[in-house]
């Protein structure tokens, strides 16, 4: 687990975006519930007793993330093309908190206030004990995964840390998630362009 | 240990099998992996030196180990050629010829040195996730067998990963499961296991992988890809597979999806491995327009994730699912043709 709280220069230039109003999945189940979680059509899930706790802030890789709610409701996007407004500004990097049902890469749309649209890549590893693939940090284990009717040990599930470039040097106003339902974000983090960048 | 212990003992010499895994890959290429690894060779380079498409259809079975494997003229079927087109990997299907003595075979070929891949039912395994749980086809490597303690020694690499010593009834009821319809997983249920299980030979190990040896493989398949066939091979037959996919789905049926997840994951894996291995060629041999069409190739692989998990998703209304399984056919595609292209480009040079 990487939760260390770092007081840094891109600490400051972050801004954790709320996707409350987004989350349609719940990923993360108590040991005496596993059946809660569904985060794949096997009904697999996170364990909770791995994880932050919910509506945390935490820092991974120096980067801040609002931690969703735990074992509270739907914790995480599955991404089906929602569309994120975003406080407008620019920012060089969208972070994101996020899992896949086994490794995917898709696009997200970087949407621009002049009206442009850039479609760049989002690369998530697989969350069922895989290596990154794509490089990302591994931003949380849980040691155990859940099963809808046991608890099973030496097969953990991933939660990776990623980001994706925003190389528009124009005002973002929105992010539009991938059409792909194997993608599951639990947080959102924007970081701003450095003064005279 | 008396000389009857020893003759009712069979054990592979040399270390257990190799766990080879990637984690886009099933029992069906770790179990070959471990096989192609104990003959000597490099299982990425053997495993991921082909890479083709090819879709039966009807043939798709309710296997995690289901690969499309055309008969010969014969009527015969090789599933290490086709998972291994350019070397010389054989495998063949068999089944106990005694019903009162099941374990003849297996004893034969632990005697002569050979592990044996068997079909075996999660359900009834206890290093299994889904033991006493859920019924799903899956295969193992068994490297030994004792009859005196009564087990069966098993390898299996696929998380979470076992090696080690299996009951005798145990096995012998996943070796000889039904396997019946499991809501589960609708994927890999509802198929006789049968007590099958693979005779898997390496009959040459390859020498070291060059520019020139790769470049022959990659104008093969190349070819294989851009020359329309009388069966679903190459673009042309994704294309056809892709069309009647979505029909499919439009008209509710939900045959299609449990299909396209078994179908998809030997496609899928192929692709990742094929794809790790010309990146890895690349990288070694200095030739970075070789690496980047190792990671175009992995991208198609990438793009399989989404068309599967959207079709697992769909099983319960495949007509609202219809979209995006043609949303994500068209992204693969897409993958595939670039993809093609990038390697029909490094290949003219190797």
């Amino acid at each position: 687990m990487t939760d260390t709280p770092v007081s840094s220069a891109m600490t400051r230039l972050c801004d954790p975006v709320d996707i409350s109003g987004h989350r349609n999945n719940t990923a993360v189940s108590a040991a005496t519930d596993t059946k809660a979680g569904r985060f794949n059509v096997w009904g697999n899930s996170f364990a909770a007793e791995y994880l932050p706790a919910g509506g945390s802030l935490v820092h991974v890789a120096g980067v801040p993330f609002r931690f969703p709610p735990v074992c509270d409701g739907p914790d995480n996007v599955r991404c089906e093309g929602q569309f994120l407004e975003v406080p407008e500004g620019r920012y060089d990097w969208v972070h994101v908190l996020a899992a896949s049902e086994r490794r995917c890469e898709d696009t997200v749309g970087m949407h621009f206030a002049d009206g442009a649209v850039d479609a760049e890549p989002l690369r998530v590893s697989d969350f069922w004990a895989a290596p990154a693939w794509f490089g990302e940090v591994r931003a949380f284990e849980s040691l155990v995964m859940h099963y809808p009717h046991h608890v099973q040990r030496n097969v953990s599930a991933l939660m990776w840390a990623q980001r994706v470039p925003v190389t528009r040097r124009a005002g973002l106003t929105g992010v539009r998630l991938p059409r792909n339902i194997a993608v599951h974000v639990f947080a959102v983090t924007l970081q701003r362009t450095e003064a005279g960048a | 240990m008396t000389s009857d212990v020893t003759a009712r003992t069979y054990m592979i010499t040399g270390p257990e099998p190799e766990l080879w895994y990637r984690d886009p890959v099933s029992c069906l290429q770790s179990t070959f992996g471990a096989v192609v690894a104990r003959a000597g060779a490099d299982p990425l380079a053997v495993l991921g030196a082909g890479w083709r498409f090819l879709h039966l259809p009807g043939d798709v079975r309710s296997e995690e180990f289901y690969y499309p494997c055309p008969p010969d003229a014969a009527g015969e079927t090789d599933l290490g050629a086709a998972l291994a087109p350019h070397h010389e990997l054989h495998a063949r299907w068999w089944q106990p010829a005694d019903e009162d003595d099941v374990w003849r075979e297996v004893r034969e070929s632990l005697a002569g040195d050979r592990p044996v891949i068997a079909a075996v039912d999660n359900f009834h395994l206890p290093f299994r996730p889904a033991y006493s749980d859920v019924h799903a086809a899956h295969l193992v490597v068994v490297y030994g067998l004792d009859e005196v303690r009564g087990v069966v020694y098993v390898s299996d690499a696929m998380p979470p990963a076992f090696r080690g010593a299996v009951p005798v009834e145990a096995f012998l009821r996943s070796w000889g499961s039904a396997n019946p319809t499991d809501h589960q997983d609708a994927f890999f249920s509802d198929s006789r296991i049968g007590r099958r299980c693979l005779d898997v030979r390496l009959d040459a190990v390859p020498p070291p992988l060059t520019p020139e040896a790769l470049g022959g493989f990659l104008r093969t398949d190349v070819e294989l890809f851009t020359t329309e066939g009388p069966a679903r091979t190459g673009l042309a037959g994704l294309d056809a597979f892709a069309r009647e996919l979505t029909g499919r789905c439009h008209a509710g049926d939900v045959d299609a999806l449990r299909e396209l997840y078994a179908f998809g994951w030997g496609m899928q894996a192929q692709a990742a491995l094929h794809g790790e291995l010309l990146r890895r060629c690349g990288h070694f041999w200095g030739d970075p327009e070789l690496a980047g069409a190792g990671r175009a190739v992995e991208a198609v692989a990438h793009a399989w994730t989404g068309l599967r998990i959207t079709g697992a998703h769909g099983l319960d209304d495949p007509r609202a699912s219809a979209a995006d399984i043609a949303h994500h056919a068209t992204v693969l595609r897409t993958r595939y043709a670039t993809a093609v292209d990038a390697v029909g480009a490094a290949a003219t040079r190797l």
